[in-house]
């Protein structure tokens, strides 16, 4: 089964991202079942995700980014590629600030609700790949 | 794009209404408006989610925030009325302890 619109979002970071990453989310969710829990958790995650590119990836500037959404009978998969610098961090490492922290939940939080969080760096640039299942 | 209204009661206490998604692109106008709310002499500010229906790490830190420089100046900031997912946010971040929700903002400073 092919989608009607291919679950693909091709940009340059800049103030409607976020909201670009939401729609082509809500485009998954409109042509896939997939339990509300699910679908909670995989917006937060991949907003969580998209900030982070979009505040540190360019330093602030723009980057070229590309999130594709790929759900497969079993796990819901949102893959990002970035051309901005390295992610200075380890996600071995990444765990829940201080409950008055103001700063620094985004990835625990991505990290939390994903079943998967994987990020790599190659030639092309920054690689995020989220992973849930479906159930 | 996340706006909000704000409100004095005649108990004094402010509430702050944000709508729409607290993310990173609305959370520092909500935090700038709540340092300004206390800064103000306005230290007991009750925020009512009822009507943010997506929240994430930038909203919470712009809560936090709010709270900390409420209860620096002697007073505090309680929440009040969120919805599913902002519940769900507050609990997997162990958030709901230090911003538990109350029913309806008007009333988040009774008890």
């Amino acid at each position: 089964m092919s989608d009607p619109q291919p679950l693909v979002l091709d940009t340059i970071t800049g103030p409607d991202t976020l909201a670009d990453i939401q729609q082509t989310l809500d485009r998954a969710w409109a042509c896939h079942e997939v339990p509300e829990i699910v679908r909670l958790h995989m917006d937060l995650a991949a907003g969580e995700i998209g900030a982070n590119i979009i505040e540190h990836s360019g330093d602030g500037q723009p980057v070229h980014m590309r999130m594709s959404i790929e759900l497969t009978a079993d796990t819901v998969r949102a893959v990002f590629t970035d051309d901005g610098h390295p992610a200075p961090m380890d996600l071995s490492r990444v765990q829940m600030p201080d409950e008055m922290s103001e700063y620094g939940r985004g990835l625990a939080i991505a990290f939390r609700v994903l079943d998967e969080l994987s990020y790599r760096r190659d030639t092309e640039g920054n690689h995020w790949i989220l992973v849930h299942s479906r159930t | 794009m996340s706006q909000f209204s704000t409100c004095t009661q005649p108990s004094g206490v402010v509430v702050v209404k944000p709508t729409g998604r607290l993310n990173m692109v609305a959370a520092p106008a909500l935090r700038k408006e709540l340092h300004t709310i206390v800064e103000g002499g306005q230290t007991r500010v009750a925020v009512d989610l009822s009507a943010v229906d997506f929240i994430d790490s930038s909203g919470l830190g712009a809560l936090i925030s709010g709270l900390k420089v409420a209860r620096q100046a002697g007073g505090d900031l309680r929440i009040a009325a969120p919805t599913r997912q902002v519940i769900a946010v507050l609990e997997l971040t162990n958030l709901n302890r230090v911003l538990r929700a109350h029913p309806d903002a008007g009333t988040a400073f009774d008890e």
